[in-house]
Formats: C-alpha cells, structure tokens, sequence
C-alpha cells in the first residue's frame, strides 16, 4: 500500500461513510470531524459507494449492513476484491452481530446502532491503526512506570528499587505487563494464566500464586502487606498505584 | 414397537390359555358325569344282590320284596335258567323271550341282548339269574383295551395336554401375527404424528377405517403446527423489524445527547440533562436489545454458538468487569467455586451466558440501590453444575417471583424482569433448569442448573 508512505497519522485517512439515513451520515462526520478526521466523505446508497470508492479511494469505510439498494456484506466484498481497505460495520440488528461474528467475513470491526461518539471513534482509531500502522505499534516502546518509591522498566524487565535491582524473569514480566496494561482494574486468574502460559487457570492456581509472591517481593516494599499487586480473593489480582513515566 | 409385542404376547398367552382351559374344563366334566354315572349304578341293587335275594325253599323260588320292587323300577323282568338252560323261575317273562336256551345262546346274550332286551346276568346258586330290560332303554358296548395302553393312560394324557397348549399357542402365535402386521402400521403412524411428522397410512385393508382417522388427524396437527410456526415468526421477526427501526432515531437522540453532555461551552446542569438523556437513551438500547432475544429464545430462533465453556472462569471474568465498571462501593460481589468445579466444563453459548450472569448481578444492583452483598457459588454434581447467585437485598416481589418460577408465563414477555426472563430461557436453551426463590434471611436466590459438557474429560 503506496498510500501509507504518504500517511503520517491516522487523522489524515480519507473516510468513505455509507448509511441512508441523511441525518445520521451528518452526526457521523461532525463526530470524526471533531475527533479530527477532515477527509469524510459519504454516500446514501451501494451505487453511490461504488462510484465515491472508485473515484476517491478512501482509507477507510463505515458500513452500514441494510442499505436500500442492497446489503453492505456484499458490498464489502466488492471493495475487498481490488483492495485491502478497512471496514467498520455499523448494523441496527442483532441478527447482524450472528453474521459479522459467525461468517469470518472478513470485516475488520463492527458497532451495533445506536452508538456513543466515543465508541465509534475508539474502534474506528483502532481499526486505522492495526490496518496502516501496525509495525510502528508494534516497535512501540514498552512502558517504564513507578509503584511508589519502586521503578519498573518493562523494555529491559528491570526493576530498581531501594534494595537493589531485580531483573523479572519470563513469566514475572508477562504477568506484570499484563497488570499494568489493565492497571487499576481487576485481572482474573484466567487471564494472567492465559497470558504467562497460555492455558486455562486450571491446575496453574498455585504456580500462580507462586509467581505473584516473587514478582512482589521484587516490587512491593513490603511483600507480606502489599499496596501495589493485591489480591482481589475468588477472582485475581489488580494493580495500582502505577504511575506511568 | 415394544408395546405392540407386549399386546402380541399377552393375545398368544391369553388365547392358548382359553384353549386349555376349555380343554381341562371338558375333561373335567367328562369325568364328573362317568363317577355320577356309575356312582348311581351302584347305588341301587347291583344284579348280585338281586340275583342272591331270590331263594330256593322247598322247590319253590320267592324275591323279597324289595328285591321285587327294584326289578318293578328298574327292569322289566327276571328269569333264572338251570344248568340245562331251562327257565325255572321267572317274573314278568315277555311272551317272546324263549324258556330254553341252549349253551351258544346263554353265550351270545350274556353281554348283549336277549331278542333286543339288553340284559344283565349273574350266577345263582342254581344256575343263571337274567334280568331284562326294556327294547331300546339301555345302549350296551363291550370295551377293550390294550394293556399297555392303559399302562401308558397317566403318561399320555399330560402329553396330549401339552400338545394341545402347544398346537394352541402355534395357532394363536399366527393369528396374533397377522394381527401384529395389520397393527404395526397404525402404531407407527401415531408415533410418527407425536414427533410431528406427516402421516400417509395405507386405508385397505381390516384396519382401513382407523388408518383413514389417522391420517386425517394428521393432516390437521400438520395444519396446526405450520399456523403456530407461522404466528410465532411473524411475531418474532415483527419485534426484529421493531427494534430495528428503533435503533437508528436512537443512534441520533444518543450521539447528539453525548455529544452535549461533553460540550465545554454549555453549563453544567444543561450538559448534566443532556447526559440523562444519553442514559436513558442507553436503557432504551438494552431494552430493544433484550426484547428481541427474549423472543427469538422464546420461539427457538436465536442461534446457539455452542462451544466448550469453562464457567468457573465466565463467572470470574463477569464479577471483575462489573467490579472494573466502577461499581458502587455499598456492593459487594463474591465468587465462591467448589474445589471440583474449577475446570468444570459445559457447552454453551459463552455469549448468551455471559449475558445471562451479568443480568442477574445487573437486575440485583438495580432492584437495591441502597448496596447489597452479591454472592455467586458453584458446585459441581453428577452430571449437572450448580449456580447460586444470591443478595442480601429487598427480594422479589411476591408477583414477579410467581411468574418467574411458571414456565407456562413465559410467552408473556413482561416489561418487568425481562432480564430475568432472558435468563430462564438462555439456561432452558441449554437444557438447564432455574429457580429463583425469596431467602428468610432476606434477599433472593436464583438457582441455575446446567448439564456438564460430555467432553467434560478433565473432571
């Protein structure tokens, strides 16, 4: 794709909008206007797509799945055939979600009506960047965050603290990622064992535990009594206090 | 099947049963009326004592006269020959009964007749004592037997028994059989009509008649079934249309009521109404969303994704998003697994399930905005897993509870607790079972029962 040399940001992809609801098409670009996009463009039915898509290659495409003139599935496919382009599906039925989620069509997000601005501009953010930028997320520098007195550099797995400096082992490092990506919220069990080994929870409770009591040793002052990595009992553990730096 | 080779049976035993029986009861009779017979012979004077009554004194015979009037009753007359074959005493003597008698003539009569009189002898002292009867009063029939037959008479009547019961049972078994064939037609068509499937009997034939009723009755439960099917989707995919076009007015009310709440230039009350309206807006979409569901579960039409399930870790990962979601401070949520239930596995619909939990906490945190203690436990049992979901909160009312617990109210799609209602139908989609109870202690319980996935391996 030549188009991504060109692209510094995903606010400079040109959005193609098609739904035949005039209405709803201008709350749409008002909402990616102020969220930044200025290239929107729309189009009320499939042949009005066609025609936009052919003459505006556009970067982007929301969908809506029932349109007068045919259904937006079957549009996307058209689209697919000479291009990557990513889609975001917008559908008013439930029975849509059956088919987005059982066929495997292909599409690359999908945001049942009615919507939050927000939602629509996350998902569509999302969308964007796995489809243009995903090398540069994934070269992303890990973060560096402190628990309190104790630093945590997750690029080198390098905890310094007033004892010294620890180095996380493997699965210390995947569990502590974990936490932080989801830092001030609960992390069940399953989702710390599925993200260190890969498996269910089950048969893995102690290892985990074990792996908790010496990941806190390395970051907690005081690992018998810990203020950062507790222990939300019958469901998992939660970090906080992280300050990301 | 199995019944009509139980009716087959039962028709074999009962009829070869009603041939024995019958043949035992002829037999019985048989020999009933041959006892009587002979018991009345030997009731009155046999011809010895007859024969010994009549005594010589002084050349001249008399009878007693008992003796005499038992001949007067019995028999018509008496003789007594001498050695020589002479008649020397007689009573009533027919005129055309000789009074000489020669040695092959004693022989001939002696166990026959006397000129067509059936006659009785006995030896006299004085010779031969005859009595006679009346022409044609007594049918007389000398019997002869093998020996070894009647040797063999207590073998070979339990054996032609037994040959009798088997000829019978043979021949009911083919008359039960034909039977059997004519039937089977008959009994299949109305099991086929009970898994309502359509039914063509052939009419010829003994049982036509009843094949015809069938097949009528069947035609009608076809009828029925395709009008029931049909009302049940038109309603459906009306709700679906409904709440279809409901969702694009609302995307606007929604998108624009948000985007006020978050407009910096407007004060805060007019951006704190705006975010009422985005809420309730919120509460619309659920509501629109749960309608549908709740009626595509009621008619059989929601999709079920079934995939291996480990609800242990579903009900973990529900508290904590609830939990994560800023939940109040007053609620409590606590997730208590058995030890064996851990890895307990079922096959379902993670979707439809997920959602099923989240409405119970959901429908405990609304109905007790003062806070409550939500507590979810699971245990695993033979074949099934359990899951108690209870609060310690006001409870259901009384009305409500009523109707959750009534399968027979669950067409009626309430707009109170529809929820609760997506609930009942999600577990019973899964062949499970819910109760939901008010605890004395105050607060609800709502009981879930789900079968164990077969592939349930690690158990």
């Amino acid at each position: 794709m030549g188009m991504v040399m060109d692209m510094n940001d995903i606010l400079d992809c040109k959005l193609l909008m098609v739904d035949d609801e005039p209405e709803l098409r201008q709350m749409v670009k008002e909402i990616l206007r102020k969220e930044g996009f200025m290239k929107v463009i729309s189009a009320a039915d499939c042949h009005q797509a066609r025609e936009l898509f052919a003459s505006e290659s556009p970067d982007g495409v929301i969908l809506d799945v029932s349109l007068p003139d045919g259904d937006g599935f079957s549009l996307m496919r058209e689209f697919r055939a000479g291009s990557a382009v990513p889609v975001l599906f917008l559908s008013a039925r439930d029975e849509d979600e059956d088919r987005l989620l059982g066929l495997g069509l292909g599409a690359d997000d999908y945001i049942t009506k009615p919507f939050l601005p927000r939602e629509l501009t996350l998902r569509l953010r999302a969308v964007l960047n796995r489809a243009y930028f995903p090398v540069v997320l994934k070269q992303k520098e890990k973060p560096v965050f402190s628990l309190g007195e104790i630093q945590v550099d997750l690029n080198s797995g390098l905890v310094y603290s007033n004892k010294g400096q620890f180095t996380l082992t493997a699965k210390e490092f995947a569990l502590l990622e974990k936490l932080y990506e989801n830092r001030g919220n609960i992390v069940t069990g399953d989702s710390l064992c599925q993200a260190a080994w890969g498996d269910d929870l089950y048969g893995y409770e102690n290892t985990l535990m074990v792996h908790i009591r010496r990941l806190r040793e390395k970051i907690e002052p005081e690992p018998s009594s810990p203020r950062h990595l507790l222990t939300v009992r019958g469901l998992g553990y939660k970090l906080t206090g992280a300050d990301r730096k | 099947m199995k019944s009509m080779m139980k009716i087959l049976f039962r028709y074999v035993l009962s009829a070869a049963g009603i041939a024995l029986i019958l043949l035992i009861f002829n037999f019985a009779v048989l020999v009933a009326w041959i006892i009587q017979e002979s018991a009345i012979e030997q009731h009155d004077y046999s011809t010895g004592q007859l024969a010994n009554s009549l005594i010589e004194s002084h050349g001249v015979y008399t009878l007693s006269e008992s003796a005499a009037s038992e001949i007067e009753k019995q028999y018509q007359w008496a003789m007594l020959l001498d050695d020589t074959g002479r008649v020397i005493w007689s009573k009533n003597l027919p005129p055309d009964v000789p009074l000489k008698y020669t040695a092959s003539d004693v022989a001939s009569f002696t166990r026959w007749y006397l000129n067509d009189y059936p006659v009785y002898v006995w030896r006299h002292s004085d010779g031969l004592f005859v009595l006679g009867r009346a022409k044609g009063s007594t049918w007389k029939h000398n019997m002869e037997m093998r020996h070894e037959f009647m040797d063999k008479i207590f073998v070979g009547v339990p054996a032609v028994l037994i040959l009798n019961a088997v000829a019978a049972i043979l021949l009911a078994l083919l008359f039960g059989m034909r039977l059997f064939r004519s039937l089977k037609p008959l009994a299949k068509g109305i099991e086929e009509m009970a898994e309502k499937q359509p039914v063509e009997l052939s009419t010829r034939g003994l049982l036509g008649d009843i094949a015809v009723g069938i097949n009528k009755t069947s035609v009608r439960l076809m009828k029925q079934e395709a009008a029931l099917n049909q009302r049940d989707n038109a309603r459906t995919t009306w709700i679906a249309g409904v709440s279809h076009d409901i969702r694009t007015p609302l995307s606007l009310v929604m998108g624009y009521a948000s985007q006020l709440e978050d407009d910096p230039e407007l004060p805060p009350a007019k951006r704190e109404q705006a975010g009422i309206i985005r809420r309730q807006s919120q509460r619309i979409k659920t509501l629109v969303s749960d309608l549908n569901l709740a009626s595509k579960l009621e008619y059989n039409m929601q999709p079920l994704r079934l995939n291996p399930v480990i609800l242990a870790e579903l009900l973990r990962q529900v508290a904590a998003e609830f939990l994560n979601d800023g939940l109040d401070n007053c609620y409590s949520i606590e997730v208590i697994i058995g030890k064996d239930a851990q890895n307990a596995v079922i096959t379902g619909d993670q979707e439809l399930l997920r959602r099923a939990v989240a409405n119970l906490l959901a429908n405990s945190i609304r109905h007790n905005p003062k806070g409550c203690q939500i507590k979810m436990t699971m245990e695993k049992g033979r074949g099934i897993c359990s899951l108690s979901v209870t609060d310690s909160g006001a409870g259901f009312p009384r009305a409500i509870l009523e109707n959750l617990n009534n399968a027979q109210y669950s067409a009626g799609l309430q707009n109170h607790g529809l929820g609760l209602t997506i609930v009942r139908q999600t577990i019973k989609a899964h062949g499970g079972s819910t109760e939901f109870h008010n605890l004395s202690s105050g607060g609800c319980e709502v009981i879930i029962c789900l079968p164990l996935s077969a592939a349930d391996t690690r158990a």
